[in-house]
Parts: structure tokens; sequence; C-alpha cells
């Protein structure tokens, strides 16, 4: 508790202290009197915070959307824009620093056909990619939660057949059925992926707020509340849901770094979004064709860009999975 | 014990019809459908799509279609005596003692719109290259994962262990797709160490699985084997790489629980050498746990890698999968999504099972 030290003026005999010294002291009293203690969030931030791998992942996660939002606005060419269109060349063109010239376009090269420029697409793609799936990973933990929280606090034979849909779900290939349902649920567009990665994504979040459900229904609080009168909905919403929060938060934060590979695999397979919309997945859709000819800087800084998200989206995992235990002393 | 077992295998059963419905369903809601490869054919006629539909039973209500696929049904009689077969029996028995032969449940998962060849026979041929990529890929990650967290779990905190944490956080943000573009980007193209695809060098072996390749691989065993090994290095690697992180975690963890136990300190305090207090008193309680997530990675050894086989075009499970995707194969996709989910439960089943018979802590009543 380095922080929380209250300053102590040991060091100086007392018959020595001036009324004004007294005075200082009865204030710094008075001060920690005053102390409020910190509440269950607080705590965690400060564990949090102390967890230098779930700091830096939060920062590049954050950052990651920071470009995502800022940068596509001061960008000077759109996606369709061919940044030096007199030198045609086919399998595109390797990034300005690698062959020494230093122009502040071509950052990550061009690619193949087309002559997109990579730093674009990869700058864009942030945009439809995190924005997938956040608000995929929301759907499926709103779904998830109601499901597994119903089946958890009532138990029973409801209980069975809920969690026997959710068994059937996750028994089917998930991929799979994301590939099948994409190509003939409209495809190409991201609305469609969103929802499909949505509502087919939710069997794992049940299943965990399920378990917590069960042991926390058999508390005194619970008990309690319904002694009171206390109806069904508001004991689920109210009392044992905000117990059960943590590790709901920390398994959404993971789902989000899952969706975002998902969904980058799908559309490189060309069932996810349509490349006029670009993601990091189906920007590197294509370059498995020009990779013969040397063409690295097409599939490596998209990828890059999944991989450096997915990281920091996975240490910030870890970092809330300690902070949120209260019985971690970090 | 065995009142368990026999209530587990009989709760698998609902499961796995509700399996059945959702995949009937979810391909019934799918555009394309049997008689899509004639809307570009202009010499087919109406009435002779209308003659194709009651043909294949299309022109039959849903309910019927579905018990039809399911087996329970049989196709040549109408009315109440649907549900009995040619031989007089219900037709839902096994053929040979007087069943019908139609159907899932008797093996049946009808013809392939591509290419017209029986859907048991198009998902055969990919199996072996399938088990041949995954299988190589499993044993591979498997000992390595096992090692790597065993001795991670000993040195806790050490030097090996922090690198193997860094690598597993690298490792599991690492998309398949991505490592194998990578890497045929460098060693296949740059390098030129390895080849950049496909499961044989067309130029020198025949086709895989054909009698020639048989006899080929009799003749000089040798070439085949380093030809297949030549080809297998990438995409096993890919998928090393990739589910390492995962399973080199759980060993790490599951042997860093059972090194807290307190039998582990009886030993140790009793002067039981640290090798044998690892190897016998720690590892075979850690292997409990390890067991049971071994099992559950079996269907993957059949279904295989979508992503590494289409990366390296590997003739296999996942790639049939695209590819009958890709061209609306209904009934190879179906085939294909029954025998993966039909796996997944097997494998939950054995898995829960096998953790029963070896934790008699777990309570069975």
């Amino acid at each position: 508790m380095a922080d929380g030290q209250r300053p102590r003026a040991s060091g100086s005999p007392v018959s020595s202290l001036s009324p004004a010294d007294l005075e200082a002291i009865e204030d710094t009293l008075d001060y920690e009197v005053q102390l409020e203690s910190l509440n269950q969030w607080q705590l965690a931030w400060r564990r949090f915070k102390k967890h230098r791998l779930a700091v830096v992942g939060s920062g590049i996660f954050l950052g990651m959307v920071a470009v995502a939002v800022i940068v596509p606005i001061f960008l000077p060419y759109s996606a369709t824009t061919i940044p030096q269109p007199d030198k045609i060349v086919y399998a595109g063109r390797p990034p300005s620093w690698a062959s020494g010239s230093w122009s502040p376009f071509l950052l990550m090269g061009e690619t193949g056909r087309l002559q997109r420029d990579v730093f674009e697409l990869v700058v864009n793609g942030a945009r439809l990619s995190l924005l997938i799936s956040v608000l995929a990973t929301t759907i499926s933990v709103l779904i998830g939660t109601i499901w597994g929280g119903v089946a958890g606090y009532f138990g029973g034979f409801l209980d069975t057949v809920m969690m026997r849909i959710v068994d059937a779900i996750l028994s089917l290939p998930l991929l799979f059925v994301i590939l099948v349902a994409s190509k003939f649920l409209g495809s190409g567009n991201w609305v469609s992926v969103t929802l499909i990665f949505g509502l087919l994504g939710w069997g794992g979040i049940s299943r965990l707020v399920r378990s917590q459900f069960l042991t926390l229904r058999e508390e005194a609080f619970v008990d309690a509340a319904r002694a009171v009168g206390v109806s069904d909905a508001r004991i689920i919403f109210r009392h044992i849901l905000p117990n059960s929060l943590s590790p709901i938060i920390v398994s959404a934060t993971l789902s989000i770094a899952g969706v975002i590979v998902g969904e980058a695999f799908v559309s490189y397979l060309g069932f996810g979004v349509d490349v006029s919309q670009p993601t990091w997945g189906n920007v590197l859709s294509n370059s498995l064709e020009f990779v013969t000819q040397g063409n690295w800087w097409w599939p490596f800084f998209p990828g890059a860009a999944i991989v450096l998200t997915v990281l920091g989206i996975n240490f910030m995992g870890d970092g809330l999975r300690d902070a949120l235990d209260p019985r971690s002393r970090l | 014990m065995s009142r368990y077992i026999v209530r587990r295998v009989i709760g698998a059963i609902p499961v796995l019809f509700f399996i059945s419905f959702m995949i009937y369903g979810i391909l019934l809601i799918a555009p394309g459908g049997p008689e899509a490869r004639f809307a570009q054919n202009p010499k087919i006629t109406a009435a002779q799509i209308e003659a194709f539909r009651k043909r294949w039973g299309l022109d039959q209500p849903l309910p019927v279609q579905y018990c039809r696929w399911l087996g329970a049904c049989n196709p040549d009689h109408t009315g109440l005596a649907v549900f009995i077969s040619d031989q007089g029996l219900p037709n839902v028995l096994p053929s040979f003692i007087g069943g019908g032969d139609n159907g899932i449940l008797h093996g049946d998962l009808g013809f392939s719109i591509r290419d017209g060849r029986p859907v048991t026979i198009v998902i055969g041929e990919r199996i072996i290259p399938t088990v041949i990529l995954a299988g190589t890929a499993w044993v591979i990650w498997l000992t390595v994962a096992l090692l790597a967290g065993m001795y991670a779990a000993v040195r806790r905190y050490g030097l090996f262990d922090s690198a193997l944490t860094i690598g597993s956080y690298i490792g599991l943000a690492l998309p398949t797709f991505w490592l194998g573009i990578m890497l045929l980007t460098i060693f296949a193209s740059g390098l030129k160490w390895f080849p950049a695809g496909g499961m044989w060098s067309a130029r020198d072996v025949p086709i895989f699985g054909s009698p020639e390749y048989w006899a080929f691989a009799g003749q000089q065993p040798l070439t085949a084997l380093f030809d297949l090994g030549t080809h297998l290095v990438l995409p096993v690697f890919t998928l090393v790489v990739v589910s390492i992180a995962g399973d080199s975690r759980f060993v790490r963890a599951a042997m860093l629980d059972s090194l807290g136990q307190d039998y582990v300190r009886t030993a140790r305090a009793k002067g039981v050498s640290e090798r044998r207090v690892v190897m016998k008193h720690a590892f075979r309680n850690a292997l409990l746990p390890i067991v049971t997530n071994i099992g559950l990675e079996i269907p993957f050894l059949f279904t295989g890698a979508i992503v590494t086989e289409t990366i390296f075009s590997w003739p296999g499970m996942g790639r049939l999968a695209i590819e009958a995707t890709n061209s609306f194969d209904y009934p190879v996709l179906m085939g294909i999504f029954l025998i993966a989910a039909l796996l997944t439960v097997f494998a939950n089943l054995v898995a829960d099972i096998l953790y029963a018979i070896v934790d008699p802590r777990i309570s069975y009543g």
C-alpha cells in the first residue's frame, strides 16, 4: 500500500514541534479519518494497473481503436486510389522503406493486381474488423448471459433442455456452420457477418454463466431476496448477475479476439465481408496467388495487425482475470 | 458406474437428434438446392424438373422428406405405411434384420451433386490424407506440449517457463492462415526448401490413393515417403505451432496443480528423489485432466483443419468442406457436418466416462 501511506513526522522530536507543525499533523489525521474505503471496482482498477502486460495490452488495443477511428479521416487517398499509377507493376510494389525511397506513400507497399495501398487497407480494415468483433461479442454475451442465467437459476427440466440445446450448438463445428451460413444468408455484408458470429457464438458464455448461477443461487442473499418477495427476473438481473459479472467480462474480452480471428478467417476464404469493404481478413484473400513472386508485404501487414491486436486483447483479458478476482493479491 | 455410462449414452441421443434437425434446417433454408443446376440449362423443361423433383421426393412435405433422410420412413410407401420397410418390419431397423436401407441411420448419405458419386465414397477418399496430416501434427504437438509443459511446471518462473509463456501468447494470437501464408512466402517461394502445396509431386509420383500410387510406393518406398514428407513439413509445422500453445499451457497448469498437492510434499519429505516425485507422483495425477483434454481433440483428427488444408492444397476433409460449400453440394456438406458432430458428441462422451473411471472422486450417481 505504498500510495496509501500517510506522512509521519516521526523524524523530529515531539518537543521541537511548533504549533503550526502540530496543526499540520492534525490535518493529516483528519484526512486519514475521512479516507473512504475503495469499492470493488476501484480495487480491481488498482490491481489492473499493476499488471504490466495488461496495461501494455490495453494500450495496444486502445491504440488500434484510435488508429481505426482517426487515421482514415486524414488519409489523402481512398481504398481505390492507386498511389502512383504511372508505374504499372502487376505484382505490386514493395514498401517504400524497403527500396530506400522513404516516400510517405507506399508505407506498407501495394497489393498485386489492383495495386491498392496496403497501409490504407490495413487502417480501413481495422475499422470494420474491430467493429464487427465488438458488436458480435456484445450480441453473443447478451444472449449467452440470459440463456445461461435462466437455465442456471431455474434448473430442473428447463435447465436440462436448454443445456442440451447448447450441447448441440457446440457440437456443430462452428466454423463449418459459419461458412455455410455466410455463404447462404447473404455473404458480403458486414452486418450479416456480425449477426452470424453473434448469434452462433454464445454457447460457451451461456455454460459459464449457468455454472456461476448454479453456485450463486444457493447463497443466503438469494434466499433472503426470495423471502422478501423479490421477483425472479429481479433476482436474476439485480442480485445474482452482478456477482457473476467478472468471469463474464473476462470471457467477453477474450471473445473479441476470437471473433477478430474468426472473421478474418471467414473473410479470407471469401465467405465473409466483401472485398469492397476492407477488413483484415479479406485484404489477405488473394495474396496467396502472389506469394510465389515474393510479394511478402501484402499478407504480412494485415496479418501482423491481427496478431498485435489479438495479443493485446489476450494480455488485457488475463490482466482483467487477475484484477477482478477478489482473492488475488496483486 | 455402468448406470452412469448408460445414462450418459441415453442423454446423448436427444442431442444427436437435435443436431440432425439443425443440419437439415440449415441446409434447407440455403439457396441453390438440388435442381439449381438446371436453371442455366435451356434444354430442360419445367416438366422434366417436375419429374426430377418427384423422382427424388422433393415434392413431399418437409416432415416426410426429413423422415426419409433420417431413414425412419420408407420412400416407396405412402400414408401410414411409410414407417414399414419393404420386408414388412419397421423401417428404422437395420436392413439385415428386416429394416429399410435408406437414410442416414442406415449409412446412406445420398449422392454428391457435383459428381454424382455416393457421399460415403467422396468423404471416404478424403479421410486418409486428413488422418495423415492431422495425425502427424497431433503426435508431434502432443509430445512437445507434454515435455514442454512438464519442464515449465517443474522449473516454474524459470527462463524456459517465461519463454514458453511468451511463446504460447504469440502462438494463441497467430491466425493459422496467416502463419501458413508467411511460411509459404519464406520457405516455399523465397528459400525454395519445400513444395508450395499439394500432397505429392505430380511430376514424379502417381496420384495419391490410386492403385498406381500404392504400386509405386511398393517399388520405391523411400522416394514415396520422402516425397510425402517434404509436402508434410510446412502444413504440419503450421498446425503444431498454433496448437501447441494451448496444450502446453494446459499441461503446465495440470502439473502445477498436482505438484502443489499434499502427497507431493509428503513424498519429498520422505526423501523420494525429485525425478521419482515428478514422474511417479505428480505426473501420474496430472494425467487425469490431460487425458480428458486429449479425448476432446479426437474429432479434429478426422474433420481436419480447414485453413491449413486450403492454404497448402491438401486433399483432405477440411478442403472438401470448402469445395462443397462453394459448389452448393448439400449432400456432401451434410455428410461432413454429421460426421463432425457425431465425433464431437462421441469424444465428449468418452472424455466424461474416462474421467469418471480414472477419477474416483467424481460422483456419478
